[in-house]
């Protein structure tokens, strides 16, 4: 009975027929075969393009494409999947720095670039952005054998709070101190100092241009697109260039000297992270010669640090605002800061350095100063004329500087401007003038490819709220403290350590040499240039 | 537009890359692999990539950007081969593929010379993917995507004819040309042509595609293939009927000869 319960209990388990699988197989592969029909898409032709793309035939649209980007670019990149082709990027390219489209096709080198990242300011999409260096900055503040030293640039102080909801050009210096403090960096420097002193040398090197019949008329060098921009297409202007570095190359190289020996530092410990506005000088830092600072110590001190270099991290004004998001700091309520002695003291002529014209005028002070051993007169210390109030890219203005005479210079921003102008001087055509001012963004570095996205693309009421407030800063100090060669810090520099203006170790330290890029394309025969803008300043015969 | 056809001009190209995001825009392509580059490859989700080779032009090193996409044969051994008639040649000229009658057989991605078409591999239905020729914007009478958006020249849409008068027209005026339009003769002529100062084998084009269509050539072998049945059948079919008949007529003959056994 108990076998039998037990062969019955057997029967009742589940089998499967060889009828039964096969229905089910073929059940299975039908139902596949139905369905997969509706799952396989129709590949293609599902997506979007904008309205410039879409018309019959072969519209010629005006606005196309986008910019080439070297992968190694070290100052931008572009993430694909953000582009959406607008062209915007290519126009700014083109027409207001006069670089794509200026060389001929076919390309020698690829890639074309002054690094200016207007093309990322002008992207609406931000597909064109900084090739970040948070991580860098970040791996150094955490090791705690390195001494970060964050050093700000001075256009960024206009802009970074627009980033937490300030007003346009709204001045926030003292909550960025404090920023950069509570994101770790152990001592904050201010660029102004190094602005300073690159006016002492670029302004010595004037009046001996100037008295002693050397090439005229000097260009500043402050600007690395500008630099880049005379290297690529005319490299018969580089003697032209000022040999002196610009402001954030000069602090770098001073702190790991000057500075790292006042403090008693080891100089290989320091790390130098720059806050400019600007992308440009993320390649600026990679250039073979910007290593005075080992050099200095090889030629002077007999160590070597190989490796060396004056500035370590670059980081721009939106990736300074994204380090403080990241670290959840309340930038709109944090206490004013300052900076840290020794090397951060400047001038008024320091201060305006990020707008256009503002080197020039500071440059100004001090040559009036260095020719006719006199103060500039008050009416020197704002001239309106070098500010390019419609902000066209161009002025042109002339100084008399007692005991030389009238000396005549121009201030351009953007290159397009710079462009038609070094024709004319590469013509012959301009040898009154002896003073010349680039930057390669409009209205200066207030206008920086590093800076906050706050309207795109930039207009020109952002930046004449930026340039205002900068003037502002200027104008509230006293006349002795509005020109650089009064710094008291830059008149220490001198004393206890480089001796005087274009001194030898100044030389070391402050100067640097250029390249002849030429080799690199094949610049356009631009006489026939028509301007995109100007009509009045456009062909240059 | 008929007969529609593209020129790339490698001389002009600047390497933006434009024309492999306009592909992935209109076709709604995922963005995984970089279109670009020197490691660039196509794949089922990039459907046409710029290539950036280091070229040796004379003496100089030299930097080059290729744009490589399905060629658009004039006589397309992928549609050749494919018998579900799943790829097609358009009105315009353009080859397309349509997934509704793809059995997933893969033989258009061994019969094209230029390795073109790829697989899904990582879906469950997957389809054979690759460059369109924006057949429906073609059919608008538009310009294909990649086309629309070149901004240095490098990409000109026309009649094929036209485009092969232009492209002849820049190779003699300027002597820095290779004296050859890429595309022309190449397995029976393609839809995609390309000039260069460099060679084009060193751009990633093959150089060892014969003139003839590899269709027609496939044609001259198996163009024999019915006479060869039919021919073997009635050869065969004859050796039958002989063999048959002599083993009656042996069968009738020792019947004949008197009731010997069978062994």
């Amino acid at each position: 009975m108990k076998e039998r319960q037990k062969i019955q209990k057997q029967k009742k388990q589940p089998q499967l027929t060889r009828r039964q699988f096969l229905g089910a197989a073929a059940g299975v592969t039908v139902a596949a075969a139905v369905s997969g029909c509706d799952i396989v898409e129709e590949p293609g032709g599902s997506g979007w393009l904008p309205t410039q793309y879409t018309n019959e035939g072969n519209w010629p649209a005006q606005v196309k494409g986008r910019v080439p980007i070297d992968p190694q670019n070290p100052s931008i990149e572009r993430v694909d999947s953000a582009c959406i082709l607008c062209g915007q990027c290519l126009e700014v390219c083109q027409n207001t720095e006069t670089v794509y489209n200026y060389y001929e096709l076919p390309v020698v080198d690829g890639f074309i670039c002054v690094h200016c990242g207007q093309c990322a300011l002008n992207c609406p999409t931000g597909a064109i952005r900084e090739k970040s260096q948070i991580d860098r900055a970040l791996e150094a503040i955490d090791d705690p054998d390195k001494i970060t030293v964050a050093t700000i640039s001075p256009g960024v102080r206009v802009s970074i709070g627009e980033e937490f909801g300030m007003a346009q050009g709204e001045w926030a210096q003292e909550q960025m101190i404090t920023a950069l403090r509570e994101l770790g960096f152990d001592y904050v420097i201010n660029i102004d100092f190094s602005s300073d002193s690159t006016i002492m040398e670029e302004g010595s090197e004037l009046v001996h241009r100037l008295t002693s019949g050397g090439v005229l008329p000097q260009f500043t060098s402050c600007c690395p697109g500008w630099v880049k921009f005379v290297e690529y297409y005319y490299p018969e202007l580089i003697p032209n260039i000022s040999s002196a570095k610009s402001p954030v190359a000069e602090m770098g190289a001073m702190l790991k000297t000057y500075w790292a020996k006042k403090k008693k530092i080891d100089p290989d410990k320091i790390v130098v992270v720059n806050i400019p506005p600007c992308t440009a000088k993320k390649f600026e830092m990679s250039r073979p010669e910007m290593d005075a600072a080992r050099r200095y110590w090889e030629e002077h001190e007999k160590k070597k640090y190989s490796g060396m270099r004056d500035v370590d991290v670059i980081l721009t004004t939106r990736e300074l605002a994204q380090m403080i998001r990241n670290q959840g700091i309340d930038f709109m309520s944090l206490p004013k800061g300052s900076f840290d002695p020794i090397v951060s003291e400047g001038s008024g002529g320091a201060i305006i350095f990020p707008n256009t014209g503002g080197v020039m005028e500071a440059a100004i002070r001090a040559a009036y100063f260095l020719v006719s051993g006199e103060d500039p007169p008050e009416d020197l210390l704002h001239l309106e004329v070098l500010r390019d109030g419609d902000l066209d890219g161009y002025a042109e203005g002339s100084v008399d500087v007692p005991g030389f005479g009238e000396v005549k210079v121009a201030v351009c921003n953007g290159l397009h401007a710079a462009r038609t102008l070094c024709e004319e001087i590469k013509a012959g055509k301009r040898s009154d003038l002896h003073f010349l001012e680039v930057m390669t963004c409009p209205g200066g570095c207030i206008g920086g490819g590093g800076q906050a996205k706050t309207v795109v693309p930039p207009s020109n009421g952002l930046r004449r709220n930026r340039l205002a407030s900068i003037y502002k800063a200027d104008e509230a100090l006293s006349p002795e403290k509005r020109v650089s060669y009064k710094n008291d810090e830059i008149k220490a520099l001198y004393d206890e350590f480089l001796g005087e203006p274009l001194s030898e170790l100044a030389e070391l330290i402050l100067h640097t040499e250029y390249t002849d890029r030429s080799a690199s394309l094949e610049a356009k025969d631009t006489k026939d240039y028509v301007d995109p803008y100007n009509g009045e300043r456009g062909e240059v015969q | 537009m008929k007969d529609c056809a593209v020129l790339f001009d490698v001389t002009k190209c600047v390497g933006c890359g434009s024309c492999t995001v306009a592909c992935k825009m209109w076709n709604g392509l995922p963005y995984e692999e970089n279109a670009h580059g020197y490691d660039a490859k196509l794949d089922d989700k990039t459907w046409t990539v710029v290539e950036y080779h280091d070229v040796k032009k004379g003496k100089e090193d030299v930097l080059r950007f290729a744009k490589h996409q399905c060629m658009h044969c004039l006589e397309p051994s992928c549609v050749a081969v494919c018998f579900a008639k799943a790829i097609t040649v358009s009105d315009e000229g353009a080859v397309v593929y349509d997934a509704k009658k793809c059995v997933g057989c893969r033989y258009c991605m061994i019969g094209c010379p230029y390795s073109v078409p790829k697989y899904e591999w990582d879906k469950v239905f997957p389809s054979v993917m690759k460059c369109r020729l924006c057949a429906e914007k073609l059919a608008k009478n538009e310009s294909p995507a990649c086309t629309s958006v070149c901004p240095s020249g490098a990409l000109t849409f026309g009649t094929r004819d036209d485009l092969l008068d232009e492209a002849w027209a820049r190779i003699k005026a300027d002597s820095g040309y290779i004296q050859k339009v890429y595309g022309e003769t190449e397995g029976g002529g393609t839809r995609w042509l390309y000039i260069s100062d460099v060679p084009f084998k060193d751009l990633g084009l093959p150089e060892d595609i014969p003139t003839k269509s590899i269709p027609s050539t496939i044609h001259d072998y198996t163009k024999w293939k019915p006479g060869i049945f039919v021919g073997a059948a009635a050869v065969f079919g004859a050796l039958g009927l002989y063999t048959k008949r002599r083993v009656k007529i042996e069968n009738e003959q020792r019947q004949g000869e008197g009731g010997k056994e069978d062994v």
